[in-house]
């Protein structure tokens, strides 16, 4: 479903992303890990058509920067940033009109109530909270029904209540056939779910890692530590 | 060395080493040096005969009002949130250390101290005007920006004692209201009578300018009086008033330092909502709506349109949220009174709304990015929205355009009934705000999509604007070479020939801006530090 090869982001001198692939099937979570500075959310922004890169990023076969592509992929960017004289209902409304569905608004009063909303339809987007404009940011990128989504660091600032509706709808969504990509810091929330993962470092990827691939003993936080400070390690030796 | 010394020479020092590190922040410095340079020699090469020159008492005035903004912006900062004098890293690091909190405000004030001087500089822009109406040199301008400096120090003090003093107490913010209003009582009463007395308002004006209660009217006045004394050659008067400053200033800080050595949290509160909105801008939130206090209404709700048209619906649901005229603002209204009442003075001129058209075509080059339209870059959902790119730059670029056709057409048809234009004149010039501003959006994204919004905002603003200069330069010689063979008619062919050019160069810019969405990162404010 998600298919990059061979992307290169460059900041000036610096490389974020460097010569990456990666590929994502529906109903495929991926969790993609790293430091911070590692290249996740330019992997990440690059994939969404936000910035320019070299290589090819395709979404279902299209090309991610057409109408084809974009109809099928949802984001959740790591700040939430809302219209601030839009109310809640608005921005669901917008993203419907704009993305021309049709009877969307059973999906948006089921989202809105999931995510403990509904009683803030009303709310502008400069009245609320920060978790709650995560919680609207994710409605959004869901309203579409995509088939496949990208959320970067969906869980920072949510409530408890927040997380685990997230967790859950992260895992209908990959059980009904959806293809995630999901960038965070907090393991222990994938580790359950997760069927690949892309561990970064200093704009590469430097382990892809499925889920058959570890030991019975082994976790996804080992892994992690493996590879980021078993190099540091090694470097230091 | 004491640790707040060093704080203040390695801070001062690593700007400077950034400024040599980075060619695009580089190469902004030298052109702002150069532009002074060429300015000040500009102002010694371009010296009219004394004749011509206004009374200097008139600098006096504008350098009143001008202070005055400022005096009034930090009276309700103060009764607000406070003034900024510390960053966030200060409040992290400095507030919890053992080091003594006089010292740290010290710290604070000198640093304020440095950004007002920053704040400043373009004041050394203004040599050639201050020049070229009131005869003065460059050692005027310096003289102009010392009072600056010392006012805009003195009134962040300020702004910081009536936070101190009010926050939290109701009565005393209302104290403070009525005695800010009682200091400008004589000043207001002086010129009733004035004006009562010459009948004639800008005899009246004169007369209370050359008084003395303007002169003693705190900050504003002193500032004003100051300058403009020293610029004379009044050095003990000139002395005097920027001493006031100087002496009201340092005994506010005493005042502060004695009476209040726990301020810290009277300064928090500013630090933290500054440091939450350079936050919010970086993370994508361009939009200062998102930071207002006010409360909004919400009565209509909803959103027409369908595919990319609904950005364009969704803009005028914001605006229309925001204020009650909808797409047009408070300073569309005060554009519209500042164009009419500058339009009284131009009466009897044959090129009134030329001229008139002129000032409002070098405004709008740097209105024109307050739109909806290019702000809505900075987020998301413009990119991630499933229609062609420039389906999407059309619409929600309408309501900018919406703007300023009803804003040009009510601009020139009551400038134009005020300054008797003909009408075919009248329509020419809106039809040439109107292109302009159109060519000005095209010359947006063009600088974006050649720049791919990866360098800094102000190399970004710095680009655009060379670029307006240089694609406006055929169009404009053209209009002029044409029109100028022509006679009477020339103005009409020469707006003519440049209304087509503007329109020509705008379809351009937006051709060779094609798939702007797909071939630009998406533009990151970048805040920086103080």
């Amino acid at each position: 479903m998600i298919d990059v090869k061979g992307i290169t982001k460059k900041y000036g001198k610096l490389v974020a992303n460097d010569n990456l692939n990666l590929s994502l099937e529906s109903g495929e979570l991926a969790v993609l890990l790293g430091p911070n500075g590692a290249g996740k959310s330019t992997l990440i922004k690059s994939i969404c058509g936000l910035l320019r890169f070299k290589g090819t990023v395709t979404i279902n076969g299209h090309d991610n920067h057409t109408p084809e592509a974009k109809r099928l992929l949802g984001y959740v960017p790591e700040f939430p940033v809302l219209y601030p004289m839009l109310t809640v209902a608005e921005h669901l409304e917008f993203i419907a009109k704009a993305y021309r569905l049709d009877g969307w608004e059973k999906n948006a009063e089921e989202l809105l109530r999931r995510f403990e909303l509904d009683d803030k339809k009303l709310k502008l987007g400069k009245e609320l909270s920060k978790g709650m404009q995560q919680k609207v940011s994710v409605c959004c990128a869901l309203l579409p029904q995509p088939k496949a989504i990208i959320f970067d660091e969906p869980l920072v600032g949510l409530d408890p209540h927040g997380i685990r509706e997230l967790k859950a709808v992260i895992s209908e969504l990959r059980d009904s056939g959806c293809a995630l990509l999901v960038s965070t810091h907090m393991i222990e929330s994938v580790e359950e779910n997760w069927d690949i993962t892309y561990i970064m470092m200093n704009g590469r990827i430097e382990r892809v890692c499925r889920r058959a691939d570890l030991d019975t003993n082994q976790s996804l936080v080992d892994v992690y530590f493996d590879i980021t400070e078993g190099q540091q390690r090694e470097v230091t030796l | 060395m004491s640790s707040l010394l060093f704080l203040l020479i390695r801070s001062t020092k690593n700007n400077f080493l950034e400024i040599l590190r980075k060619p695009g922040k580089l190469i902004l410095w030298i052109l702002v040096i150069a532009g002074i340079g060429g300015i000040f020699a500009l102002s010694i090469f371009t010296r009219q005969s004394a004749d011509s020159f206004l009374d200097i008492i008139w600098l006096k005035g504008i350098l009143f009002l001008f202070i005055l903004i400022f005096v009034v912006v930090a009276i309700q900062k103060g009764l607000s949130n406070g003034d900024v004098i510390f960053d966030m890293s200060d409040v992290n690091l400095l507030f919890v250390s053992p080091l003594s909190a006089r010292l740290i405000l010290m710290y604070g004030i000198v640093r304020m101290a440095k950004m007002s001087l920053l704040m400043g500089f373009f004041i050394l822009f203004q040599s050639n005007s201050l020049s070229a109406n009131f005869g003065v040199g460059f050692d005027a301008v310096l003289l102009v920006l010392l009072g600056f400096f010392l006012a805009v120090s003195l009134l962040q003090i300020l702004s910081l004692l009536i936070y101190s003093l009010t926050n939290g107490r109701p009565v005393r913010k209302r104290a403070v209201r009525l005695i800010s209003a009682a200091v400008f009582l004589p000043l207001i009463a002086y010129i009733g009578v004035q004006i009562a007395g010459a009948g004639e308002p800008i005899m009246a004006l004169e007369n209370t300018l050359r008084s003395p209660i303007i002169a003693w009217t705190p900050i504003a006045g002193w500032a004003s009086e100051g300058i403009v004394s020293l610029i004379s050659g009044d050095m003990g008067n000139g002395f005097l008033f920027l001493g006031l400053l100087v002496l009201t200033g340092a005994l506010l800080i005493l005042y502060i330092a004695l009476s209040n050595p726990d301020y810290y949290e009277d300064v928090l509160v500013a630090t933290e909502t500054a440091f939450e909105k350079k936050r919010i801008l970086s993370e994508g939130q361009i939009n200062t709506e998102a930071s207002s206090t006010r409360k909004i209404k919400v009565s209509k709700v909803g959103i027409s349109g369908i595919g990319a048209s609904s950005v364009f619906h969704k803009h005028l649901r914001e605006s229309f949220r925001a204020n009650r005229l909808g797409l047009w603002s408070i300073s569309s209204a005060l554009t519209i009174l500042g164009a009419a009442l500058f339009s009284l003075f131009l009466r009897g001129e044959n090129s009134g709304i030329i001229i008139l058209l002129q000032i409002l075509m070098w405004m709008q080059i740097f209105l024109i990015g307050t739109g909806r339209g290019l702000k809505e870059l900075y987020s998301h959902y413009i990119y991630l929205i499933p229609e062609s790119s420039f389906r999407k730059i059309v619409w929600s670029n309408l309501e900018i355009m919406l703007k300023v056709v009803v804003e040009s057409l009510i601009i020139f048809v009551v400038s134009g009934l005020i300054t008797g234009a003909p009408i075919i004149l009248i329509a020419a010039a809106v039809v040439v705000y109107t292109l302009f501003s159109f060519l000005l959006l095209g010359i947006n994204y063009l600088s974006l999509r050649w720049t791919g919004a990866d360098i800094s905002t102000g190399l970004l603003i710095f680009i655009y604007t060379i670029a307006v200069v240089v694609i406006m330069l055929p169009g404009l010689a053209g209009a002029i070479l044409i029109g100028s063979m022509f006679g009477e008619i020339g103005f009409l062919i020469g707006m003519g020939i440049l209304a087509i050019w503007e329109l020509v160069a705008a379809l351009g810019c937006f051709a060779l801006s094609k798939g702007i969405l797909h071939h630009c990162d998406i533009p990151v404010m970048k805040t920086g530090g103080r």
